[in-house]
């Protein structure tokens, strides 16, 4: 097991270092043009002068705050309107039109909108995060609710139950999982909707680094703040995964 | 215990579900139900749980009241398996009681008891997924018997289990019952079980489900399901229940 994970290791650290030094040979030699595509070391020493000097840092926290608070706002209030449309289903039935529309409609359009309302700052960039993130956790919350199973609401209910034992004891417990894989897709799209956001217009953050590196022909910048958010992405997977353990560790 | 007089019941008001239905279960009485699928047994216990309404104006009377859903005198067993996949056996057992008020440290006590009295002493803090479907049945059991409801009601409760864990688990029923005086009602499609278990078996006709014979169990208590494979009266009653069930048949397709 463990000379496999080696095995593994070492093929794909050789196709990395293999690519990388065709990559950094044809910059060198001009086989490729430098201007578009960058150059491995050029990456490594902006990526190096990007820690040093702290932008990255203060970008990065800048999006982390967006991500995180769209994220957290998103996900509440889809948890609580999912919870208002199982416990009134006509309610749920008069909504749907609205929901549905504005599910289907392409939220980065609505960029322009939310900087008119908001402004530069954070307040747009959680409004696209919020956007993405509450649909995707709402259906997953009325999916899980609605999927719990029956026997154990019959058989709670036969003890007498009341609604509030009913809910914390198992109508919660018996949703974790499909609202878990609701919120860790909400936390992807809440990212992705900040970045987003923030490559269209933003006084700071991660995005916007990477819009005016790009704007200004900075191509090894925009591969390094590239490589930042895939380990970004990574890391609030991995985040993810330790939640999850923990939660639904009796699966 | 249970008194049932000329129930009809209905759900969508043209076609009976179940049909004149006269019934009564003494204290202390073990009840088998049994008929073929649909034939409202389910419905039966259902409305004894007050899980169905009971009608205007027909009388279906539990413990000399009208059925109150979660009522304290009776505990409900599902046919499946029905225990929490995030709670520990113990915590699966003492369920029953904490939903009903007992405190924690006494209903963990006495949840503990029923486990070692169901077999599973050492298995407490095992989830659900650890453990096979006998054990989970088990788990049910003690979590159905460690509540002190004087009325049982059991959906097929051993339906899904393979046959040698169910004379197991027979053999145990029959044993929590002797303890505790228990009344129960069972519903089953198993006539061998009906026999094993019960005092009287009620076999019901098809849909509409009405009564069509009550059988008296001649067996003396205690029993132990082993020797009632041996013995000529557990046969001969087998035969009986089985003869007017095959009536029941030949009415409805007559």
């Amino acid at each position: 097991m463990k000379a496999n994970l080696v095995s593994t290791f070492t093929k794909h650290a050789a196709f990395v270092v293999i690519i990388v030094a065709l990559w950094e040979w044809g910059a060198r030699t001009g086989v490729i043009d430098q201007s578009f595509v960058g150059s491995p070391l050029g990456i490594a020493s902006f990526t190096y002068n990007n820690l040093l000097n702290g932008r990255l840092w203060g970008d990065l926290g800048w999006t982390m705050l967006s991500v995180k608070l769209s994220f957290i706002l998103g996900s509440a209030a889809a948890i609580g309107v999912g919870l208002v449309f199982v416990t009134w289903p006509k309610f749920e039935a008069f909504c749907d039109p609205y929901v549905n529309a504005l599910n289907v409609l392409p939220r980065i359009a609505m960029v322009p909108l939310f900087i008119l309302w908001f402004g530069l700052g954070v307040g747009s960039k959680i409004a696209m995060g919020f956007s993405l993130t509450f649909f995707i956790v709402l259906s997953s919350t009325v999916a899980g609710i609605r999927g719990i199973s029956q026997d154990h609401v019959t058989l709670t209910r036969t003890l007498g139950a009341t609604s509030r034992q009913l809910f914390f004891w198992v109508t919660l417990p018996g949703a974790v999982p499909v609202l878990f894989s609701g919120l860790r897709l909400g936390l992807i799209y809440a990212f992705l909707g900040v970045v987003g956001a923030e490559v269209i217009a933003s006084e700071r953050g991660l995005g916007q680094q990477l819009a005016y590196l790009a704007s200004t022909f900075a191509i090894d910048g925009v591969w390094s703040l590239l490589l930042d958010l895939a380990l970004v992405g990574v890391f609030l997977m991995k985040v993810m995964n330790w939640l999850e353990r923990r939660l639904l560790h009796w699966q | 215990m249970i008194d049932i007089k000329r129930l009809h019941l209905s759900f969508d008001g043209v076609n009976d579900v179940l049909s004149d239905i006269d019934f009564h279960l003494a204290s202390g009485e073990f009840v088998a139900i049994a008929g073929p699928s649909g034939c409202g047994k389910t419905t039966l216990l259902n409305l004894c749980a007050g899980l169905v309404e009971v009608p205007d104006g027909q009388h279906l009377a539990v413990a000399s009241k009208p059925p109150v859903l979660g009522g304290h005198d009776v505990a409900y067993m599902l046919a499946r398996d029905s225990l929490f996949p995030w709670l520990s056996a113990i915590d699966n057992a003492a369920f029953g009681l904490k939903v009903r008020g007992t405190p924690e440290p006494e209903a963990r006590a006495r949840a503990q008891t029923m486990l070692k009295r169901v077999g599973l002493a050492g298995y407490e803090d095992a989830l659900p997924k650890a453990l096979s479907h006998g054990m989970r049945q088990r788990v049910a059991l003690a979590r159905t018997f460690a509540m002190p409801s004087p009325l049982l009601l059991m959906d097929e409760p051993f339906g899904a289990l393979d046959a040698q864990t169910k004379l197991q688990l027979q053999d145990l029923l029959l044993q929590l019952c002797q303890e505790s005086e228990r009344s129960v009602l069972f519903v089953t499609h198993d006539l061998a079980e009906a026999v094993a278990l019960a005092d009287r078996v009620i076999i019901m006709s098809s849909r509409p489900g009405r009564i069509i014979a009550d059988v008296p169990v001649p067996l003396p208590r205690p029993r132990s399901i082993r020797q009632l494979q041996t013995n000529d009266a557990f046969h001969q009653t087998y035969a009986a229940v089985w003869r007017h069930l095959e009536e029941g048949w030949t009415h409805h397709e007559g």
